[in-house]
This record gives C-alpha cells, structure tokens and sequence, in this order.
C-alpha cells in the first residue's frame, strides 16, 4: 500500500514514505483534500525514522521496538508483575540460614508455595524482569532516536510560507482583511511578538514566529536521563559493583569482609540503656537501647590476602571511627552501619594460676586464650603441655570426650603436667575454666589424685577476658547509586523544560490583502491564543482570544 | 544521517544484545549459585594447607577421582565415617583414588588430636575462618563430594557414610 503511494508533494518537495505533512510547505498529504479539521502536529508531521516501504528482518525488530503502543504496553506488564512482588516478603530480605524453598510453605502454606515455585519470591532479581526492564530500555533508546532526529531536522529548516491548508487547519487561527501596504504591516506585527520574546523569520508578506524550540527537547533529555538510570541498575549485576552483606564481630576480634580486601576489627561495643524513669509506664522495667555503636578499625589486606592465602593476612590500618545508627563509617565507597548487637557474653581467655595445693604456693598467673591456645607451659618448677583441648566439652557415645561445637560454649582443657611429686611422663589434669562446667562434669573426680596435689584456678574476675558483646555490621556498597543520581538529576531536568516552556510557533501570509494566521503549540494554548491576540491589538487588529479557537479539543 | 541508518540500527540493537544479555544470562547464572554444588557442576576452587603446612588446590587434583570429604571432631556423625574412609582409601589407593579430607576451621591441636586418634592417612585439609565451607555453601555437616576426573561432581552425599555407601561410589568414579 505504502508503497504505491506518491510522496513527491505539489511544491516539489520529496518526502519520505510515512510523512504526514509535507516536510516543507506543510500541506497535508495522507487525506481527503476535503478534511478541514484541526491537523495533527505531532512530529510536524514527518515521518518516523523506521518507517519504510519494505523492512527487512533487521527493520522489523526495530519498528517493534519503535512503537510507543509496545513500550507502554511493556510499561504497564512491568508495573503489574512488579506488583506481583510485593505479595510476600523477597527473598533478599531475610539474614542467615534462610531457605526459600521451606519458609514460604511453613509460612503462608499453599499460596506461599506457589509463590515460591513461580519464582515471585524473586521477582526482582528473575530473568523475566530483567528481561522487561532491558526491553523498556531498548525501546526508550529506538522510540527517542527515531523521533527526534526528524524533528529535529524538520524543525532546523522550517520553510517560512507555509502551504495555505497548512494554516488555516491549525488549532489557533485567524482569517481577515488587511488594509494598507502588507510588507509593513508585517514588519510592525512582527515587532509586537518580538516584545513576547519570538525570534522572528518573515519572506516578503509571510511570516514565522517561533519560541521556546528548546522546550521539545526536554523529553528525549528526560529519555536519556531514564537510560542512564537504567543502565545503572543493570550495572548493579558488575562485579564489586554492588554489595549488601553482614558481618558479625565479637569485641577485640577483627574479622575480613567477604568479597573485598578489608578486614574490621570490632575495638569495643557499648550500648547505653534507657533508664526506667526516661520509659512511658507500659515499657518500664524492659530493656530498651538508647544507643549503640561500635568503635571500628577499618583495614586494608596487603598480603596474604584472599580465600586461597594460607599464611596469616598482613594488615593496614585505614581508617578508626566510632560506628552508630545512621553514621556509618564510610571508605572508598564501602560503607559499615551499626546494624545490630548481641550482649550475650562469651568467654575469649582466662588468666589462671597453677596451685600447690600443699604448701599454698602458686604460680602464675598465664594467659589462656579459649581459641588456638599456646602448647607449652613453663610455671614455677612444673612444666604443662596442653595435650587435648574442648570447646564445648562432652561425652560421647562410647565415653570418650568430644566436642559437641566449634565455639567456646563449655571449653575444657586438658594438660599434661610434669614437675616435683608427678611422674616423669607426666599426669593428665583436665580444667574447665567456667565454674559451671567445673561442677557439672565433676572436675575433681575427673582429676582424682593430682586433684589433691594442684589445682589450676583463676583469681577473680579480673583475670576472666570476656567478649562482652557482638556487634553486627551491615557492609554496604554501591557503585550504580551515583549513575543513578545523575540519570534521576537528568531525567527531571528532561521534565522541567519539557513542562515549563511551551513551544510556540505562529505563521502567517497575506494573498491579495487577505490575511491567514495560524499558530501552534504543544500545550497552554490559551497563552499561545493570548499571544496571537495581544499582537493582532497591537497591529490593529482587536478580537477576542477565544474566537482564535479553531475546535480540536485544545485547552 | 541516512546512509548511517543501518549501522546505528545494527551499533544500538547489538549494544543492546550485549548489555542485556550480560544482565539476563547473571541472572540465570546466580539464581544456579544457592546451595552446594550439584551433581554435574565443578565443585569451587580451593588452596588449603595439610597437617604439614603443603598447600593443595583442587585443581591439582584434576584428572584423578576425587573425593572431597568436610568433617568436624564436634559431629559425630563425621567421626564415625572416617575410619570408613580411612579403610576405603587403603582399599581404593592404588588405583587412583584421592581423598581430601576438610576440617572445619577448627585449631590445630583438636585437629592434630583427632587424626593421630583414628591414624588416618589421607591429607586433612585445614579451613580457614570457615571461608571454603562457605563458598560451597554448606548447610549441615558431614557433606561429602564425589568428583571425576574429568572435575565433575558425580555424587553429592549429606550425612554420615557407611563403607558400603562409600564403596559403591567410589566404585563409579573409578570406571
């Protein structure tokens, strides 16, 4: 059909196949000659990039993408799956030992069971939502580029007389007769739109006002400002990109950051609690934090760094600073928040003393950690080897001693001791450094005779090291969050000068004394009718802005 | 502009194609990444030290039916099965077979302790800080991995073994 059709216009200008309105004099091309409603403007009526007689495969893909009817239906699949999303919690909400597949079914039974089968619990991260964010992506790139590059050529080389159908159908017009030498008249008109800030093209008794043509750029800024920003988000999928994870870290000890070369050392946790008269009645008597924050070394690894280093890391100090709610410590783009704390206390070391029961002499006090404790032990006259070492002590199945976990929850040791009065290989001597092991296992019968000669104990609670607290870090980073930034920043000045300015434009020729005026605009066309009256006046001209109104469905 | 319609077209939907694809095909690959390594997978890289302080990487190991044991002295399930292993690899050796046994970052001496009690010798890798449970994402303890030689995983066993359940395994990494 397209094809057949004849795009050379009566003027003589050649127009590209899909032109609605000739590219230069402005006749209109596709319609009975008849037709004497309002035209339709957009795009001045040129013709679309992609529009071609016989797309190839290549065209084909590109005109799907071309179509603002297909962007808004993906628009519109996007919001309502996004949706979609916010049924149940996601995934990514939830901290450690989470599984997805138990959860949702324990939680909101069969619903929360599909939820999770159809990928919802997800949503954000599927392959289907990416998939529908690329193509809006795809689709804001092809509909802009095949938009305004003809708009912007049509409007960079307007022709100045205008075809007169092309005036007389616009949605703002005027028809009448003027008196006098029309050259003139023209010229003083033209004076009164420049005094409304209209850059002024006339061609003997034709004329073209136009102001404001930045203002049609406005959406293909906000365009970029879009692709910009959702490109970033994609970018989030980078490596060291993006990370959100937790740490947890017991006071004094310094663990590494998975995923990066820092390592962080918790110095001290301290929490303050509110007091009881600080509390409305009803939470009187309860534990409430007013605040809490680490105090926290940042370091940086410099060697032996990695999950595949085998020797200890060297560390370098980067940064010290007290962490709380809200202050995070920030360095090259990592970011730590106070996220959480436990007060529950576990034992680190101890600092015991070996005891001659007999003569009441001791020696001592030595320093024994709960974790990779030193071997050897050289007190007084006694030498002691470490010889097994438990951190939850327990008896098994067949009566030896085992450990029932990996943290120091009932720590025992067991020494061998040698000195004056014990045999020269040495006698066993198990310790439990908490007093409730001490008696729940019986740690002198354990011990039976060399229970009577020495004792390992510990002086007062000076000499027991706790790790009162644990502090939990939220460990942040993100990388796209500037881009995004900049895309929000640019996309919303896009919307600012797309919305506040309008494009005007007025053309006008006067055959034989008559004159036609026709005017255009994007919106507010109550001001453009303001402006083609306020002219008209001050020419000579008096009417009433309203009968300027040529119908269409204007505001 | 004309004559460069066509290579903008093809420059933007092939910008397209790359950028996308890169963003859907993570998304398909990090949806694989939860859980331990199944069967058919690589299991993940690792350098540890043994007892004597020798590095070994897995993939030192290519080409030779492996079997990658994690184990702790404070699971009893995992005490039990290692004289099991310790009798399959005695039996399994010459013909190729390697254990490497992971201990679950836990000290020296309680490791030390531990192997000279059941005189295994198969090499005890030691983790460090936990970090190669978590890259294979271990959830319950002992897990056991059955690689062959081409360093695909062929079985994937939770739980305590018997000898027969390691035999019959073994029995197919070695065909």
């Amino acid at each position: 059909m397209l094809a057949l059709h004849n795009t050379k216009c009566e003027c003589g200008h050649q127009n590209a196949v899909g032109t609605v309105l000739c590219e230069s004099c402005g006749k209109p091309l596709m319609e009975d000659m008849e037709n004497d409603a309002p035209l339709e403007m957009r795009y001045d009526g040129v013709a679309r990039r992609s529009q071609k007689s016989n797309p190839n495969p290549i065209d084909k893909i590109w005109n799907f993408f071309s179509s603002v009817k297909i962007a808004v239906y993906l628009i519109v699949i996007t919001l309502v799956t996004a949706m979609f999303g916010t049924i149940y919690p996601q995934e990514g909400s939830f901290l450690n030992n989470f599984k997805p597949s138990v959860y949702y079914e324990e939680t909101y039974g069969l619903p929360g069971k599909l939820y999770y089968k159809l990928g919802l619990s997800h949503t954000y991260d599927s392959w289907w939502f990416i998939t529908l964010l690329v193509m809006i992506g795809t689709s804001l790139v092809i509909c802009s580029l095949d938009r305004v590059l003809p708009l912007y050529r049509a409007l960079s080389k307007q022709q100045i007389r205008k075809h007169l159908r092309f005036i007389t159908r616009q949605k703002t017009v005027y028809a009448g007769q003027v008196e006098g030498n029309t050259d003139e008249w023209v010229k003083e008109f033209s004076v009164h739109l420049k005094k409304k800030g209209y850059k002024i093209h006339t061609d003997g008794s034709a004329l073209l006002a136009e102001k404001n043509r930045f203002s049609r750029w406005g959406p293909y800024i906000n365009h970029i400002g879009l692709i910009l920003f959702l490109l970033a988000i994609l970018g989030r999928s980078l490596p060291g990109w993006q990370m959100d994870s937790y740490v947890n870290i017991p006071d004094g000890d310094t663990v590494p950051i998975e995923g990066t070369n820092y390592y962080v050392k918790n110095e001290k946790f301290t929490v303050e609690y509110y007091k009881d008269e600080e509390l409305p009645p009803e939470l009187q008597g309860t534990i409430r934090a007013k605040k809490y924050e680490t105090n926290a070394i940042l370091y940086k690894c410099t060697d032996n760094c990695g999950d595949d280093a085998t020797g200890e890391p060297v560390l370098q100090q980067v940064k010290q600073q007290e962490i709380e709610v809200n202050h995070p410590l920030k360095h090259d783009g990592l970011k730590l928040y106070q996220f959480d704390y436990d007060v529950t206390p576990k034992l680190k070391s101890v600092s015991p003393m070996l005891v001659n029961k007999e003569t009441g002499e001791s020696y001592g006090p030595f320093e024994l950690p709960m974790k990779d404790a030193p071997l050897d032990y050289t007190l007084g006259p006694y030498k002691m080897k470490l010889a097994a070492n438990y951190m939850e002590f327990g008896i098994g199945e067949d009566g030896e001693p085992v450990t029932l976990s990996r943290d120091p929850n009932a720590p025992a040791f067991i020494f061998l001791i040698t000195g004056p009065g014990l045999p020269e290989k040495g006698q066993p001597y198990i310790y439990f450094p908490m007093q409730k092991d001490k008696e729940k296992f019986d740690q002198d019968k354990l011990n039976a005779s060399i229970a009577d000669k020495l004792e390992i104990k510990v002086d007062g609670m000076d000499n027991v090291h706790f790790a009162e607290a644990s502090t939990y870090l939220n460990v942040r980073k993100d990388k796209a969050l500037t881009y995004v930034w900049y895309g929000a920043a640019i996309s919303m000045l896009g919307l600012l000068l797309g919305s506040y300015w309008q494009h005007r434009r007025i053309w006008l020729r006067i055959d034989d004394g008559r004159l036609s005026l026709g005017a255009h605009t994007n919106k507010n066309w109550y001001g453009m009718r303001a402006d083609v009256a306020y002219a008209l006046r001050k020419s000579g001209i008096a009417v009433e802005p309203k009968s300027l109104d040529n119908g269409g469905n204007n505001a | 502009m004309g004559k460069y319609r066509k290579t903008v077209q093809i420059v933007i939907l092939l910008a397209v194609l790359v950028v996308g694809g890169y963003a859907i095909g993570n998304t398909l690959f990090a949806a694989k990444e939860e859980g331990i390594p199944k069967i058919g997978e690589q299991p993940p890289e690792f350098t540890l030290a043994d007892l004597q302080g020798n590095t070994h990487n897995l993939s030192d190991y290519k080409g030779k039916a492996v079997v990658i044991n994690f184990w702790g002295s404070f699971c009893p399930p995992c005490v039990k099965e290692m004289p099991e292993f310790e009798r399959q690899f005695e039996k399994w050796k010459d013909s190729g077979l390697e254990i490497l046994a992971i201990n679950l970052s836990e000290d020296t001496l309680t490791v030390n302790n531990f192997v000279r009690r059941f005189d295994l010798s198969y090499p005890i890798l030691r983790d460090v800080n936990r970090k190669t449970e978590h890259k294979y994402g271990l959830e319950s303890y002992p897990t056991t991995f059955f690689v062959k030689p081409d360093g695909t995983i062929s079985d994937v066993f939770v739980g305590g073994m018997t000898e027969k359940d390691i035999d019959s395994r073994v029995n197919q990494l070695l065909q």
